[in-house]
């Protein structure tokens, strides 16, 4: 489930910025690209806001391969564009054809395959995961004044076991309950527990002007290439150029 | 060189507003705040850096992505092919002279 709706604030003509262009594609894709290499991700949702659905299928036609992807149009909260492509998903979960849901935000297009694999398989061991860093430089304060253990920056993707994930939800819509995030409301409506696995420094979320040329830069560093290794070896092999081969890459 | 409008945060402003983008090829070269002005680009000797590697990968990967796009519309991509291909000398001259205009 990738989230692009944004934050429902946006007016005129400007484009959503997970729609601007990055390194030769739009923001939104590299997400698609990475989720899609690893071998569990069988559907994929993309919310999108109803004025950007001529750019977003332009874009997905000429950036993203088979199979398809399913365009959902997403409520006005990341809550609301969650449930949303949930009741989407819902008769495959019932039917227990979907296990786990992935949750990611589409301004972050540095989370390589190896960081959707792991949470995939964390969710489908334990529940939920989510990647999450420590924020060094931050203290948390508890109720006496005196510093909490540790503050993490928490990341998208997250993934969580489907039925549990849906049935919070509904319980949710039941109750008018609108949560910051898809843990707050896991956490609310089911026993289900969540499992911090490690994030990733470089997977930046596009917030300010100066994210877009960190990510370009980011990416041409890593060679336009997060796939770990997943990428079929006839299309990394033109990605790969000449003076990385001759250092032994297999590209 | 091409232009985007999208709404960043602005350090600045301290909010949400309205950016300019500008690009060069497929690098973005500055942006831009429409409400203070607040400015931001890469060092023209960066960007010639940066171009160089940028097209090395754009060659290199060229042929794929035409294979793809040709798979998606056969007729299309092949009525188009000669006009694409007339364009492209003009295309990388506009490039350069953007990034040593900068």
């Amino acid at each position: 489930m990738i989230l692009a709706a944004g934050e429902g604030r946006r007016t005129g003509h400007h484009t959503n910025k997970v729609l601007l262009p990055l390194a030769g594609r739009r923001v939104f894709t590299w997400s698609i690209r990475w989720a899609r290499l690893v071998p569990e991700v069988t559907r994929t949702l993309v919310l999108i806001r109803e004025q950007d659905r001529d750019l977003v299928t332009r874009t997905i036609d000429r950036e993203v391969g088979p199979p398809d992807i399913e365009i959902v149009i997403g409520g006005n909260s990341r809550h609301g564009s969650e449930w949303e492509a949930l009741q989407v998903l819902a008769p495959a979960i019932e039917a227990g054809e979907i296990d786990v849901v992935a949750i990611h935000d589409a301004a972050r297009p540095l989370a390589g395959s190896d960081m959707w694999a792991e949470v995939i398989d964390t969710a489908a061991r334990f529940g939920g995961a989510i990647p999450a860093n420590d924020h060094k430089h931050l203290i948390s304060l508890d109720e006496r004044g005196s510093p909490t253990e540790r503050v993490v920056a928490v990341q998208t993707p997250q993934a969580f076991s489907a039925r549990p994930l849906l049935d919070a939800y509904r319980r949710a819509q039941v109750e008018g309950f609108v949560g910051t995030d898809t843990a707050s409301c896991i956490e609310r409506y089911s026993a289900t527990s969540v499992t911090c696995v490690p994030g990733d420094e470089g997977n930046i979320k596009i917030t300010f002007p100066d994210d877009l040329f960190v990510a370009e830069r980011l990416l041409a560093t890593a060679r336009w290439d997060l796939s770990g290794g997943r990428e079929p070896t006839h299309r990394r092999s033109r990605m790969h150029l000449p003076r990385r081969s001759a250092e032994g890459d297999p590209g | 060189m091409s232009t985007e409008l999208a709404e960043l945060h602005c350090e600045t402003c301290d909010q949400v507003t309205e950016h300019e983008l500008h690009y060069t090829g497929r690098l973005l070269e500055s942006v831009r705040c429409t409400v203070c002005g607040a400015h931001l680009d890469v060092p023209a000797r960066d960007m010639l850096g940066s171009y160089l590697a940028d097209l090395e990968h754009r060659v290199a990967s060229k042929p794929g992505r035409m294979v793809r796009r040709a798979g998606r519309d056969p007729l299309g991509f092949v009525l188009q092919l000669p006009a694409a291909i007339a364009r492209q000398p003009g295309k990388f001259l506009r490039e350069l002279r953007s990034i040593f205009r900068h």
